[in-house]
């Protein structure tokens, strides 16, 4: 009975499982690393030593929003993979790093130097969700995923309403001229500290207590776990992390305003990468958000186009859902083949 | 006096539509512990309906409302049947995403029938009211507080002495119980959801009365009908009316009679309203404990 994401599915792979797994990681690091290396063909030096260029501006585009996905699917399966909670208004967080650090940086307001601007923004989301966190993760199920949900909107209507951050406007961070490969570099630089943050949680105290909490609370709790503490960490983390990602929107972008620091599209997007991929484990939410955003910016199109790929969309969601719940990264390294078998299995353990 | 008067009316009225769309949103949630998030687009389906039994047809909305409502029945049905059913044994945020999917594609196979133009009903009563004692009652608004308030009793005499109302109790209580004395359960989960939709198709009707709607317009209704839900409570269907109308008291009363807070304001407002209700009383005003 699958009550929790990740856990219950959890395979132990055999030898052979062992041995694909890790060469699939290298040829997968590999490929990142190219990815990376590649749009520095675009910089003068390259261009003085005649070498090609090798992506356009708009791929750099493309790379630094996946890379921004990375954060928020990795630190929203945080709470929603590890701890078991379903947070379903993680974007109040990026929204919320990106206004503090638009604050931050604005020459008519604190003028702080861009990378101080990012690097205190995410306070200001930390703060609100260990404010938020205390009440509201005492809530469970869909309770708890409403709340969030609520918190989120209101937040961004409350922000919208605000004369100081802007009003309906919002606000306009003074641009950074050629500044391309700054933030893709900056953005990838914030999804390793998400990835790494993970990673050194899940092999920690801290992991092992978020993970007791998701499969059985009240055990987790008599066994000594600090419940209240160990989910509003988790819940903290997730918002400083998502913050950081907001901040660096807002300067990269040079604009934020609240249909962009609190999207309702982001907000369900982060949550389809890490189911996608594989919610609960290290790296599903970071090949959900690869191959989800590509496929978003591959389906990207005006007037009718844009119509269909939002049907495409809906019609992937509820396909992943209903077959793949257990996410993509189940049949790499773990014992599952794709197979028709398995979708009828999957099917069978959540339908009645 | 009479202003406050004249927005306490106007709230209860508005409340009117918040108890139909909240009726089958909680019905949804409480039995089969799905937060509906296509209901808003059941909602703008039954709507469009209305609009286009009224504007082929010359069908006067509040007639229309037993087809409309019949419609989003069956399809409603079939949802469950064929999709919903599929992940109701899921972690929860799965229901979430299909639910939010399906509303995707209700809302762009609606924009491709529709465009997205501005669509109103507008029959010859429109725009007119009973005015007493220098208080105003628009016809549409009073029709549709009546025709909630009939709803909400019709799906709670159901749900109290009906057969099938039994069964769907029985399986809100203790599913694996309501399966071992006998109950279908896909079948009872698809009439259930079938009767929430059925629910959503009378709302849509009697906002196609009140406002124009485009694909888009059932949004903010999902999001309303949360608030309504948390603060009645859940369970009850005298919890959603009580959450209903209260609801639109305080939203009208909030921006009309507070200084500095206006039309703006509004989802702030609802969702101050449904963060301070959940932290401090999830069950709601009036629902079963959590």
């Amino acid at each position: 009975m699958p009550g929790s994401p990740g856990g219950s599915f959890s395979t132990r792979p055999d030898a052979g499982g062992r041995r694909l797994r890790r060469v699939l990681l290298a040829v997968f690091a590999v490929a990142v690393l190219l990815v990376l290396i590649a749009p520095l063909s675009t910089t003068d030096q390259a261009d003085s030593l005649g070498l090609p260029v090798l992506v356009d501006k708009s791929q750099i585009r493309i790379l630094t929003t996946i890379a921004m996905f990375v954060v928020m699917a990795t630190a929203w399966n945080l709470v929603g993979g590890l701890t078991g909670y379903g947070a379903f208004g993680n974007v109040a967080f990026f929204g919320l790093g990106a206004y503090a650090c638009a604050v931050l940086v604005d020459p008519h307001k604190l003028h702080l130097p861009m990378l101080a601007g990012i690097a205190l923004a995410p306070i200001v989301p930390i703060a609100f969700a260990v404010l938020v966190g205390l009440p509201l993760l005492r809530l469970r199920s869909h309770y708890f995923s409403i709340a969030t949900l609520g918190t989120a909107v209101a937040v961004g209507e409350v922000v919208k309403n605000v004369e100081y951050l802007g009003g309906a406007n919002g606000l306009f961070p003074p641009i950074v001229r050629r500044g391309d490969l700054l933030f893709l570099y900056l953005m990838v630089a914030v999804a390793a500290i998400a990835v790494g943050s993970v990673y050194l949680v899940l092999r920690s105290r801290f992991g092992y207590g978020l993970i007791a909490i998701r499969e059985n609370e009240d055990a987790a709790a008599v066994l000594g776990v600090n419940t209240t503490l160990y989910k509003v960490a988790a819940f903290a983390l997730a918002a400083g992390l998502t913050g950081l990602a907001g901040a660096v929107f807002a300067v990269w972008n040079s604009f934020i305003n609240q249909e962009l620091g609190f999207s309702l599209d982001f907000n369900i997007q982060m949550i389809l990468m890490a189911v996608v991929g594989g919610a609960g484990t290290l790296f599903g939410p970071v090949l959900g958000a690869i191959l989800l955003e590509l496929l978003l910016q591959a389906l990207a199109g005006q007037g009718t186009v844009a119509v269909y790929a939002q049907i495409g969309l809906g019609l992937l969601l509820a396909v992943t859902v209903i077959f793949v719940p257990r996410g993509l990264v189940d049949f790499f390294g773990g014992s599952s083949r794709l197979s028709l078998g398995y979708l009828r299995r999957t099917l069978r353990e959540t339908s009645v | 006096m009479t202003l406050l008067v004249q927005q306490l009316v106007l709230g209860l009225l508005i409340g009117g539509v918040y108890v139909a769309v909240g009726i089958g949103f909680s019905l949804v949630w409480g039995v089969l512990n799905i937060v509906n998030l296509a209901h808003g687009g059941l909602v703008i389906i039954g709507a469009y309906l209305t609009w286009l039994l009224f504007s082929a047809f010359k069908i006067d909305p509040f007639l229309s409302i037993p087809i409309v409502a019949a419609a989003l029945f069956g399809i409603g049905y079939v949802l469950q049947r064929l999709l919903i059913n599929r992940v109701i044994r899921a972690p929860i945020f799965f229901t979430l995403l299909l639910t939010f999917g399906v509303n995707l594609v209700i809302i762009n196979v609606l924009l491709l029938l529709f465009k997205s133009d501005f669509r109103s009903v507008t029959p010859s009563y429109s725009g007119s009211g009973l005015s007493l004692g220098g208080v105003q009652l628009p016809y549409i608004r009073v029709a549709g507080l009546a025709v909630a308030l009939l709803l909400a009793g019709a799906v709670a005499l159901f749900l109290a002495r009906s057969r099938v109302g039994g069964a769907i109790q029985a399986v809100g209580a203790d599913r694996d119980a309501a399966q071992l004395v006998g109950v279908n359960l896909r079948h009872v989960y698809a009439l259930t959801f079938g009767i929430g939709a059925a629910c959503a198709g009378v709302a849509g009707g009697l906002i196609s009365t009140a406002q124009a709607i485009t694909p888009s317009a059932g949004e903010p209704y999902t999001l309303q009908a949360f608030v309504v839900v948390i603060l009645g409570g859940l369970g009850r269907v005298s919890a959603t009316v009580v959450g209903g109308l209260l609801f639109g008291v305080v939203e009208t009363l909030a921006q009309t009679m507070v200084p500095g807070l206006g039309a703006g304001w509004a989802n702030a407002i609802a969702f101050a309203i449904l963060v301070v209700v959940l932290a401090v009383r999830p069950r709601g005003l009036m629902g079963r404990p959590v």
